[in-house]
């Protein structure tokens, strides 16, 4: 929020001070307007930004030696005595993964019993390289134990509220109930020895190819079919590019710090 | 000296606010501080890029001929012990070192339970470590260079036998048609060889840490490495080891994944049947 919201009040301090541009005030205000414009996009599209700038003025990126990414930035390739292998992204959050200990309905046992065939299924049909990567980093269990209490704090005062009222509802309080269970869950969990952990999923996928495009190629048609296959899970799945590219690329050689993560893939909230 | 995010980005902060105090202060006309609202909003824009971008902005600035080099060495060492990799990045050494999680349950011989069980499982490996731990399966190419290497050297030879063979008229037929034998068996196997690309999935996890020196990185790394090993292990019920040596490779490596022979072998294969 610091840097969101530092450098908007510059562009806003600048729009305010249009008096001092006489005639040319409608100039200053529109370039203030621009400006924070450009600073949400960064912000939020960087993504769309990246790529963009790289293709427009043809910049190639090399992250290492020997590899490079393309102007696009939409993969990195690595050229080995003729033969392109051209690497991708794949983000692959889990969003809606409920571990079987937080179920408390039916529904998510059979998603839970269902994961591993999919799985099996999905490595069956590839039929090409691909690595479905986990990072997890480990959060503080005192704070995370301190904001579940502090959440069940408030779930029983409104569950008391609800129950209390001229009319309760009943789908009001089984609700209610089941959230306090599914943060019992956690609580008993942590009391067990388990770790509360922050999580990054994605896919990587490599092509080869005897020319530049031809590996590229290759690639999206693997990282298209991997999306198929993937969405048999219910996943949110874009392809990575930009940015977000080259910090995933880095993470092949070392895992990154909870900050670091926090940094590369967190939009300024 | 590895500038910091935060440093770049007060000081470019600053100069923006620098330029903004001369549009109140300066008494010029009103296109040069028009002038001056364009630097400062530059300016502006370019400190809040530093939040995303800190990685790209002074290779940026130092870039040429288009190609903005990151960083110029290989993207790893092998440490010497051969079980870790080594990465430089500023001034901090980094050691990562990886395990291999041998599985071979699949889940068509699990029952609904068992299923839910490993599930459970999986949840709790996951938080086996305090430190950040990557996991992850991959399905990879299967390395049959020296096996291709072996068979063409064979083949090379088989194909020189029978042609000195059919040189030679003093050379019985029986002889000449054996050698002739040996060198189609060489070229059927040769060329069956490519024909079905073989795959292997592995799960490993991976570690790293963060050291003064490249030893000191190492040391912590292969401690945080035994610790997940045989928590991992303990979990599943596997054996869980450090990967040492050449196998490390298929874990950072492309060509490794992909070992170049063999996929070599057979984009041969798939051009020729292309042309055919």
């Amino acid at each position: 929020m610091i840097y969101l919201g530092s450098t908007c009040l510059l562009a806003i301090v600048i729009m305010a001070s249009s008096a001092e541009f006489g005639s040319l005030w409608i100039i200053a205000f529109f370039l203030s307007i621009l400006a924070i414009m450009l600073i949400f996009i960064l912000n939020y599209a960087d993504f769309v930004v990246f790529p963009l700038f790289t293709s427009l003025l043809g910049v190639k990126i090399v992250p290492a030696k020997n590899y490079y990414m393309p102007k696009d930035s939409s993969s990195i390739v690595k050229n080995v005595g003729g033969i392109y292998y051209a690497t991708g992204y794949l983000t692959a959050n889990v969003y809606n993964y409920v571990f079987a200990a937080e179920s408390v309905d039916e529904d998510e046992a059979a998603k839970l019993s269902e994961g591993p065939d999919k799985w099996e299924r999905i490595v069956m049909n590839a039929g090409f390289p691909f690595r479905f990567s986990f990072v997890s980093v480990a959060e503080d269990v005192q704070r995370y134990r301190d904001e579940l209490e502090g959440k069940r704090g408030v779930l029983e005062f409104q569950l008391s509220k609800e129950m209390s009222s001229s009319t309760p509802s009943e789908l009001t309080i089984q609700d209610l109930q089941r959230k306090m269970n599914v943060i019992d869950a956690r609580i008993n969990r942590l009391s067990a020895g388990e770790r509360p952990v922050d999580s990054i999923m994605y896919v990587e996928s490599t092509a080869v190819g005897v020319s530049e495009k031809e590996a590229i190629d290759s690639l999206s048609n693997q990282l298209a079919h991997l999306q198929t296959l993937f969405s048999a899970f219910d996943l949110s799945i874009t392809r990575v590019v930009g940015r977000e590219l080259y910090h995933l690329f880095t993470y092949n050689y070392v895992v990154p710090t909870r900050d670091a993560l926090a940094d590369t893939f967190s939009a300024e909230r | 000296m590895a500038i910091s995010q935060k440093f770049l980005f007060s000081i470019l902060m600053l100069i923006s606010l620098i330029f903004i105090i001369g549009i109140y202060l300066l008494d010029v006309p009103a296109v040069f501080k028009l002038v001056l609202a364009v630097l400062a909003l530059a300016f502006d824009l370019l400190a809040f890029s530093t939040k995303l971008y800190m990685s790209f902005f002074i290779p940026f600035l130092k870039a040429k001929n288009r190609t903005v080099t990151l960083e110029a060495d290989e993207a790893f060492n092998m440490a010497p012990s051969g079980n870790a990799i080594v990465v430089r990045r500023g001034g901090s050494v980094y050691a990562s070192a990886f395990i291999t999680i041998p599985t071979y349950r699949s889940a068509t011989e699990m029952n609904n339970e068992e299923k839910i069980d490993f599930a459970r499982l999986f949840s709790r490996a996951l938080t086996i470590s305090k430190s950040s731990v990557k996991f992850a399966t991959q399905l990879y190419v299967i390395n049959k260079d020296a096996y291709i290497s072996n068979i063409r050297g064979r083949l090379d030879e088989a194909e020189e036998k029978y042609q000195n063979a059919s040189m030679n008229p003093q050379m019985k037929k029986a002889d000449s048609e054996r050698t002739r034998g040996e060198a189609t068996m060489w070229h059927n196997l040769y060329d069956n060889v490519n024909k079905v690309g073989s795959q292997a999935l592995e799960a490993f996890a991976m570690v790293s840490a963060e050291g003064g020196t490249e030893e000191e990185a190492i040391n912590l790394v292969l401690q945080r490495a035994d610790e997940i090993a045989s928590g991992v292990s303990s979990v599943f019920g596997v054996s869980a080891a450090v990967v040492e040596g050449e196998d490390l490779l298929r874990f950072v490596e492309p060509d490794h994944m992909i070992p170049p022979i063999t996929v070599g072998e057979q984009l041969r294969e798939k051009n020729m049947a292309a042309e055919m």
